[in-house]
């Protein structure tokens, strides 16, 4: 039988590792636990309340550094907070066959990200859209690799939104951040600097998830001696994680990255055929 | 906005809600491993249980909240404990909507006063309904 103790210090790997990739935690964590038999709703419900500790955590080492945007980040929550409530209460009702694909698929999108098209120069100089310049949908940061400031506007701040509802909604139904998803978003319709992006995905992935946990609190699918284990696990992970992030090379990023997303949608897919 | 060309500090606003938002994991954290040990203590073992009574009960957050308090440990401290850092959990970015709500305010920027009011009835209707 799966233990605490054993749980917390899996955790702490998983958070590490989801932190290097950019998986997140719960994404690692959610088919693991599901291999070792713990109901898929169920690891859904409690990997979303542990991503409350996770963002937040992180969050708050960030946003200090005044490269997050609070002001885009709460434009953006408005979105992803009633798509993670929606994704949430359709995740009570259907069938955990369903949960099993989608959740494959999911992460399936997530190689999608791997090219990256803005680099921190050429972020949108003018101002393209009227709803951005109405709510001043910008910022600046000063960025140490290049050591100069990046201005940047904000872009299609609406399809941006539909985007982050879509993110939202995802994150609900399969108790994840996707924050690769909210990320590809970010640095495709609303053209955000990549610093910018994730760290701003960071900050928003924590309301989100506090949005999809208040349905999962009412359905009852809160264990505690689950996500207790893995809150403190995966917070303490993330935080390691991040502190080596950038010492890292990309190459060895990527191969990490594709061989983990790999062998979580191998597990799924079976689970999900298995269970037809 | 202050200036931009020093990340270091941030301003007031994004310092005080890195304060809440650190001080809220930090002390959930705390109760949740607190609560682990003493889960050790109560019932001999750590193992994951399926058993009901580790569940949080079906309702919705405010009426979570009350009855924490109201009915006390009464399920043993362990559980409460854990419960209790759980709460805190949930509690710290829905304080972190409120701090904002009330910057935005204070700074006479009606627009985001608005995004963030929304953003903040959109979370109480879900703690409050489900």
């Amino acid at each position: 039988m799966l233990s605490m103790v054993s749980l917390l210090f899996l955790s702490i790997p998983v958070g590490f590792l989801g932190a290097l990739t950019g998986l997140g935690g719960a994404s690692i964590l959610i088919p693991i636990l599901v291999f070792l038999g713990i109901p898929v709703k169920e690891a859904i419900a409690c990997g979303m309340a542990s991503i409350i500790a996770t963002s937040s955590g992180s969050a708050s080492l960030y946003v200090r550094e005044k490269i997050a945007n609070v002001r885009v980040a709460m434009f953006l929550e408005m979105f992803t907070t009633v798509g993670a409530i929606a994704g949430a209460t359709i995740t009570t009702f259907i069938s955990p066959t369903l949960l099993y694909f989608f959740f494959a698929a999911f992460l399936a999108t997530s190689f999608l990200k791997s090219k990256r098209t803005v680099s921190e120069s050429t972020a949108s100089p003018e101002w393209p859209d009227r709803l951005s310049r109405w709510l001043n949908l910008r910022g600046s940061y000063f960025d140490e690799a290049y050591q100069r400031t990046i201005e940047y506007k904000v872009s299609h701040p609406l399809l941006g939104g539909a985007g982050m509802l879509l993110a939202g909604l995802a994150a609900g139904m399969l108790g994840i951040g996707a924050g690769a998803f909210k990320v590809t978003v970010q640095e495709n319709i609303l053209k955000l600097p990549p610093k910018v992006s994730s760290t701003t995905s960071n900050f928003i992935i924590g309301m989100t998830a506090l949005a999809g946990t208040s349905v999962y609190l009412y359905s009852g699918l809160l264990n505690l001696t689950l996500m207790g284990p893995m809150a403190v696990g995966t917070t303490l992970g993330a935080v390691l994680g991040g502190r080596v992030l950038n010492k890292l090379r990309n190459r060895t990023l990527r191969i990490l990255f594709f061989t983990i997303v790999f062998f979580l949608i191998v597990q799924m897919v079976y689970k999900g055929v298995n269970s037809l | 906005m202050s200036s931009p060309d020093r990340n270091s500090g941030g301003t007031k606003f994004e310092r005080s809600i890195s304060y809440l938002l650190g001080a809220g994991v930090v002390t959930s954290l705390i109760l949740i491993a607190v609560g682990i040990l003493l889960f050790f203590f109560q019932f001999g073992n750590l193992a994951v249980s399926e058993k009901k009574s580790m569940f949080l009960q079906e309702k919705n957050f405010f009426i979570f909240l009350y009855d924490l308090f109201r009915d006390g440990p009464s399920q043993g401290m362990a559980l409460w404990v854990m419960t209790l850092g759980i709460a805190v959990l949930i509690l710290t970015p829905y304080a972190r909507v409120f701090l904002s709500v009330f910057y935005f305010l204070r700074e006479r920027d009606f627009k985001f006063s608005f995004i963030t009011l929304l953003v903040l009835v959109i979370l109480t209707l879900s703690l409050a309904t489900h």
